[in-house]
């Protein structure tokens, strides 16, 4: 089966879908929850299609789609996947369509909420796919913003607070991005923002040391921030407390990703001199992200704020992964990327149904949980149990290959990272032990287990993904190494040629 | 030998000098008791017959009256600038005077008379003629600042922008009284020619320093923009709208004359001025805004902020400058047209301007929120709309030029200018209303919203054929 211009589609079918739903009244609540679930829908399974029929054996982009946009400065959309997208879009795939099932629980001012959401998605589906540099950055801004409202309007706690703190960090870390994208687009002097092309003439002509050396720690602090690198992750663990479910699944999920992203196409591809130079300094920072957002995360009360600060800590394996610059450590980065995603979400989810019913997400209140609720206390056992690394979800092999990428490189480095295993196993089974086991507190004897199958629908589809790319890494790591191994190739070109 | 006069090159300007004075007949004739609107509609149509007639000028190129007026792209560009702008302005007024009857009349010709001096302004080539159509338009609006005059604010405003233009205007015919003593002229091309051929000396320095310093009481550039806030504030908003799109713009098109005609081969000395400038201006408004309680001085601030990412462009001193700056107020004007209309309507029901009486917008009326949210959003800079394209392509042209700390600068101002717009935002979506009556918003109005949001989103994502509109507008200058 063929699907013309399915990438594109992607972008139309939701694009489309808010068009549609600004004009129905907002009082046609099941309507626009239809419209909303298959505007999300629909591009999942484009983007399992497109995963599926990405044709690792030749690698490189497939489905490119190109038009001329702005012509004077050589803006084009210009759309294509390889390995490292195309298992990207996979991963927000699920956590949108995850996300948007769980938005079942939002009660009021129904049509905004999913005009936003679905403005979150386009736009992070936008970043993922574009292989020009100034759409990427476009999309980029678009899935960045919506958070604004979506956590202001239907968070808790100190929403407008960390909604503001949000947006501000994301804003302020991606305009130091783009100015470093513009200095970058000025050296070359190319006049275009194509990826393809720029890459092409830089494998030839690499840019002057001295230029890189500036223009590069500019793209990873710029992107970094939306990674949460430290020191500038306290946007995040705030912003995901305070954010409804969804928007906290799809955010810490899939929209930090965006940052690594950014990182492997613009800093590592295009300037891999720099790299050599800059990355031992970006796995230290490593180092201080995992412990140092571990040890706070241990002395939270508050799950979400747990989760948050364990999602920081991951990041910097993730960062350490960047740093090494060969193919275990690459292909480790994005599987993580993945891994990690599905597991933030699922944990946001879990925690989300519980926070619906007990409006409290303090450890000190809960309790005994797993006797009223056993199929929500599974799922976020076996979340916990995937979050600190144990052998049969997705995140272990993505650790077990960061590590082992890392190894060579940073020594000392990576002997902390597996401390940082043993922290985020202390806080999981902590949270565990507070909140689902032990004493029922009669506050709780009423509570709702997940009931019907289009409840339990969001759970069991992200745990079914940790299982299976956990059991069977290959399924998605030929992708991936498809896609990591031609541009740790022009690392070693580059370098080369640089001695 | 009397020289040739090619009047269909001046033949916009006299069309709006006939209408203007048609309606000034109209005016008299009519019973002063008629309740209808009848100047208003006259206006209206006029204004899109002119529209029309302005497309049908687009290729027209030469000077008349011995050089002193000419018609290029540059002045095509604008003057098309001008009457779009106007057609908003226009609906405003005649929501706003709704309970003015008669004496609105008078209005609408002081906005035909300000539409005259901006045209002229455009296709100014003298300095002469240049002060001439800057008094029009000035003259008229100090008029209609202080048109409400029961209103003190209105007074005030109107005092100060008398005092503070007076004396611009001042500095203004002072500064070309040096040139003309340095060159013998004040014609453009000849004063642009002594120009080329001499090093910079102090009296056209002099000269030019006065000048600009009339310039940026127009565009609102520190330290210049005094005035602002106030008269923001004070003056009946359709004023406020023209003066922070008309006026500014009206500004803009001279400095382009300027510093990217006349004086352009000394771009190396100006251009560190102009920079600093940008970056002094851009600051001081961004960060006065963050305190701001009244959504017109908010703007009026946030006008202060644009003014120095504009002036951006001015500084870069490249083809992609001016076409950036030329971009940017197309999109400032559905934007901020867009702002200032919703800042009517909410008046006429809630007779408030006060950021704290916004509260809870989005549950009275939908569509006033959510105009209102991508106006603020695009005035920060957020794609996919107008602004975002327009900062995309200051910060290009300013790299571009060398200058990266004032795109570094400008990347902090977007920052800050993010925070308090979104801190409207987040009284306009989340906090509760005082009361959760609706603001009715009548379906002509509607019509016009829906248009400006087009165009908002039409020029944010569509960019390629604006950009190339105002790309072509410069090509046709002396660059």
């Amino acid at each position: 089966m063929i699907i013309p211009h399915p990438l594109s589609w992607i972008l139309l079918l939701p694009m489309a879908a808010v068009v549609f739903l600004f004009i129905i009244p907002s009082s046609q609540v099941s309507l626009i929850r239809r419209v909303a679930n298959v505007a999300v829908l629909l591009p999942f399974l484009l983007s399992v299609w497109v995963f599926a029929a990405y044709d690792s054996a030749v690698g490189g982009f497939q489905f490119i789609e190109k038009i001329p946009w702005v012509v004077p400065l050589g803006i084009s959309y210009h759309l294509g996947i390889d390995g490292i997208n195309g298992v990207l879009i996979l991963l927000l795939g699920f956590c949108s369509f995850a996300g948007v099932l769980v938005t079942q629980s939002v009660k009021e001012r129904v049509k905004e909420y999913y005009i936003l959401f679905l403005l979150m998605t386009i736009g992070t589906y936008g970043a993922f796919l574009s292989l020009d540099i100034f759409f990427f950055y476009f999309f980029h801004e678009i899935a960045t913003v919506p958070a604004f409202l979506l956590i202001a309007i239907w968070g808790s706690g100190r929403k407008e607070y960390g909604a503001m703190k949000l947006t501000l960090y994301l804003t302020a870390g991606a305009s130091i991005a783009l100015i470093a994208l513009i200095v970058l687009y000025n050296a070359l002097g190319l006049g275009t923002f194509d990826l393809i092309q720029i890459h092409q003439h830089l494998v030839n002509h690499p840019l002057p040391i001295e230029v890189q050396n500036w223009i590069f720690p500019l793209i990873v602090v710029g992107f970094g921030i939306t990674l949460t690198l430290w020191p500038f992750y306290t946007w995040a663990p705030i912003g995901y407390a305070a954010a409804p479910t969804s928007v906290s699944m799809l955010h810490s999920g899939v929209l930090k990703k965006m940052g690594a992203y950014a990182i492997i196409r613009f800093a590592i591809l295009l300037m891999p001199q720099a790299a050599a130079t800059w990355m031992p300094v970006v796995a230290t920072l490593a180092v201080f992200n995992i412990l140092y957002c571990g040890l706070i995360a241990l002395t939270h009360r508050d799950i979400k704020y747990i989760l948050g600060y364990s999602s920081c800590s991951h990041m910097g394996y993730i960062l350490l992964g960047l740093a090494c610059m060969n193919i275990i450590g690459l292909s480790g980065v994005v599987l993580l990327m993945f891994a990690h995603g599905i597991m933030a979400a699922l944990a946001f989810a879990l925690i989300g149904s519980i926070d619906d019913q007990t409006h409290t997400r303090n450890l000190d209140e809960l309790g005994g949980l797993a006797k009223s609720m056993p199929f929500i206390a599974t799922c976020f056992a076996m979340t916990a149990l995937a979050s600190a690394g144990v052998p049969g979800f997705a995140n272990f092999v993505a650790d077990i290959m960061v590590l082992l990428g890392a190894w060579d490189h940073y020594r000392w480095q990576t002997v902390l990272a597996v401390l940082g295993i043993v922290i985020t196993a202390v806080y999981m089974l902590k949270t565990i032990r507070l909140a689902f086991q032990g004493p029922l507190n009669p506050r709780w004897n009423k509570l709702m287990d997940a009931q019907t199958s289009l409840q339990k629908l969001p759970f069991i589809l992200l745990l079914t993904a940790l299982i299976v790319v956990g059991c069977w890494p290959s399924l998605i790591l030929k992708n991936i190494e498809s896609g990591t191994k031609p541009i740790l190739q022009n690392v070693r070109l580059t370098t080369l040629r640089g001695q | 030998m009397f020289p040739i006069i090619h009047w269909n090159l001046f033949s916009l300007e006299s069309l709006i000098t006939l209408i203007l004075v048609v309606l000034i007949v109209v005016d008299i004739l009519l019973p002063k008791t008629e309740r209808k609107d009848w100047i208003g509609t006259l206006s209206f149509v006029g204004l899109l017959g002119l529209i029309g007639f302005w497309l049908t000028q687009r290729n027209l190129v030469g000077e008349t009256f011995g050089g002193m007026f000419i018609m290029d792209s540059l002045a095509w560009f604008f003057k098309g600038f001008f009457l779009v702008a106007m057609v908003f302005v226009f609906v405003m007024t005649q929501q706003f005077f709704k309970s003015l009857g008669s004496r609105r009349n008078e209005f609408y010709l002081l906005l035909w008379l300000a539409m005259l001096g901006m045209c002229l302004i455009a296709s100014s080539a003298d300095f002469l003629l240049l002060f001439i159509s800057i008094e029009i338009l000035t003259i008229s609006l100090y008029v209609m600042t202080a048109y409400l005059k029961s209103d003190k604010h209105s007074l005030e405003a109107g005092m100060k922008y008398l005092i503070l233009g007076a004396l611009a205007s001042g500095f203004f015919l002072f500064g070309i009284s040096f040139l003309y003593g340095a060159t013998h002229s004040t014609r453009f091309a000849a004063i642009e020619q002594y120009v080329s051929t001499h090093s910079m000396n102090p009296m056209i320095l002099f000269g030019l320093v006065l000048i600009f310093s009339a310039l940026g009481f127009k565009i609102a550039c520190v330290p210049f923009s005094l005035w602002v806030p106030d008269v923001y504030q004070g003056a009946p908003t359709p004023v406020t709208a023209l003066l922070s799109v008309g006026s500014k713009a009206a500004g803009f098109v001279i400095l382009i004359r300027l510093f990217f005609g006349i004086f352009s081969s000394w771009h190396g000395q100006w251009h560190l001025v102009l920079a600093g400038l940008s970056a002094v201006t851009m600051c001081y408004g961004n960060l006065a805004a963050i305190f701001q309680t009244n959504i017109k001085r908010l703007l009026g601030y946030s006008s202060i902020g644009h003014a120095g990412y504009l002036l951006m462009g001015a500084a870069a001193g490249s083809v992609l400058g001016a076409s950036a700056i030329n971009f940017y107020l197309l999109g400032y004007l559905f934007t901020n047209l867009a702002a200032f209309l919703v800042i009517v309507l909410f008046f006429i029901t809630v007779k408030s301007d006060e950021i704290a009486d916004y509260a809870g917008l989005s549950q009275r009326s939908g569509l006033l929120a959510g105009v209102l949210l991508l106006a603020l959003v695009s005035l920060a800079g957020v794609p996919p709309l107008a602004g975002f394209f327009g900062k995309f392509i200051l910060l290009l042209a300013t790299v571009q030029s060398g200058l990266v700390w004032l795109a570094f600068v400008a990347a902090i101002n977007i920052v800050i200018s993010l925070y308090y717009y979104l801190i409207v935002v987040k009284r306009i979506y989340v906090d509760k209303p005082r009361t959760t009556s609706p603001i009715p918003v009548s379906l002509s109005m509607r019509l016009i919203l829906v248009v400006l949001i087009v165009g908002i989103v039409g020029i944010g994502i569509f960019q390629g054929p604006f950009l190339e509109a105002a790309m072509t507008a410069v090509k046709g200058t002396h660059l």
